[in-house]
């Protein structure tokens, strides 16, 4: 693998990474006010081109769901 | 030119080195950074004099300016400032939305459009009450009744609000209806009468750049402002005339980066006025938070076909929701947070 396409990958990593505190942040200012709806995983997997596995997304999603009730729960009160 | 001293230099030291400048006939700015001593000289240094001063030992660094700005100096801080404008802080890392009408048009309308950009995301309200418009007889806003609509349609959805002032005698109304930032349009960018009148008011200030104005020129009337007394300023990109005649005028993104390296103001970007076409207001939102920008200001209306003023640039309310979610995704891509809505008023909240 190229130095290039190593990078490249780092910085997908780490755009997931802020994508995910991101969300995590968003869930905890919609809980606060509101139940927290479920993540949009029809939505997402329509908007894939099937590279990323739909059963892969299906579990990431899931992950990413109990992440953010987690940081919900976890919120300073 | 900026001194910047060792962090730890005794205050008596600082002030013997500002004595010393001054005796010979200069003035001196003492920078309000709190971990580090910042000398501005604003008078033309002389060479020998600059040379004996760059030598001292409680001197770090001297740094001979770019052009006619000392106290908006990226060198003049130790890191980026931010500004708040009510609950909002614009430039402290989390993006923003600044959104609304051109115009204040009326009670009712200014409300209706308050709750859209409430629900749409929006941080601050914005809407003109006094018109600075092409043409002498198109509309020219409310005036004073104008800010109080404005302002009572940001209280009731939570949302601190930015208007236009054009005047110096303008400055008691805003005041007095607790405008929460006053904006200098483009074509007042270089009214240095007006620039030293609202310094002194005690309210953050949104200076947009002028429609031909260089960066040089843009910093410098920033600079006016801060040398009478505003340390709240935010700097906002709305388009320059180019030879261009495709877009209203052309966005000029690359003075993002470069405002970074030169001055420690946040910076926002208005593609509305940019663009003057609402189909251009997302992707370009999108590319100025790329860019580094700390929000954006864009126009919306609840029928824009019915606007009293620049109506064809403005956004509908569902088009705003899609900007906020995108500059909010684009953002995160980046490692940069978005700021949080204040909250809604106690009554709303169901309090």
């Amino acid at each position: 693998m190229s130095l290039t396409l190593r990078h490249q990958l780092t910085a997908l990593d780490r755009a997931l990474a802020h994508l995910l505190d991101e969300r995590a942040r968003l869930a905890r200012e919609i809980a606060s006010c509101a139940s927290l709806p479920a993540p949009a995983l029809d939505d997402a997997l329509a908007r894939m081109d099937g590279c990323f596995p739909a059963a892969g997304l299906e579990r990431v999603f899931q992950a990413v769901d109990e992440g953010c009730r987690q940081a919900v729960e976890e919120a300073p009160r | 030119m900026i001194l910047r001293l060792q962090i730890g230099t005794p205050a008596a030291s600082v002030s013997e080195l500002r004595a010393f400048i001054e005796g010979q006939g200069l003035r001196t700015f003492l920078s309000p950074e709190p971990t580090r001593p910042i000398l501005a000289i604003v008078d033309r240094v002389p060479e020998t004099l600059a040379n004996q001063l760059a030598a001292r030992p409680e001197v770090e660094q001297s740094i001979v300016p770019r052009g006619e700005w000392r106290l908006v100096d990226r060198a003049w801080r130790e890191h980026p400032t931010s500004v708040s404008v009510g609950s909002v802080r614009v430039g402290a890392g989390e993006s923003v939305v600044i959104a609304g009408p051109c115009s204040v048009e009326g009670r009712e309308l200014i409300l209706e459009g308050a709750r859209i950009c409430r629900d749409g995301g929006a941080h601050i309200l914005r809407g003109g009450a006094f018109k600075p418009r092409t043409s002498p007889y198109a509309f020219q806003g409310l005036g004073r009744e104008g800010l109080a609509q404005l302002k009572d349609a940001g209280q009731s959805v939570g949302l601190p609000v930015i208007s236009e002032i054009m005047d110096a005698t303008q400055v008691d109304a805003f005041r007095e209806c607790e405008i929460d930032c006053l904006q200098v349009g483009a074509r007042n960018m270089q009214n240095f009468t007006l620039l030293k009148a609202i310094a002194g008011a005690g309210r953050p200030v949104l200076l947009k750049r002028g429609l031909s104005a260089t960066v040089a020129e843009w910093l410098a009337a920033a600079e006016y402002l801060a040398a009478h007394g505003s340390e709240q300023i935010i700097l906002c990109e709305r388009g320059i005339r180019t030879f261009e005649t495709a877009t209203r005028n052309t966005l000029d993104l690359t003075v993002l980066p470069l405002l970074r390296q030169w001055t420690h103001l946040p910076i926002l970007v208005d593609p509305s006025h940019a663009a003057g076409i609402p189909e251009l207001v997302a992707p370009l939102s999108r590319a100025a938070i790329a860019a580094g920008a700390d929000g954006v200001a864009v126009e919306v209306h609840p029928r824009p076909d019915q606007a009293l003023s620049d109506g064809a640039q403005a956004l509908l309310p569902g088009e705003l929701t899609q900007v906020v979610a995108e500059c909010r995704v684009v953002g995160a891509a980046l490692g940069r947070g978005f700021h949080r809505q204040p909250p809604l008023p106690a009554v709303q909240a169901g309090v």
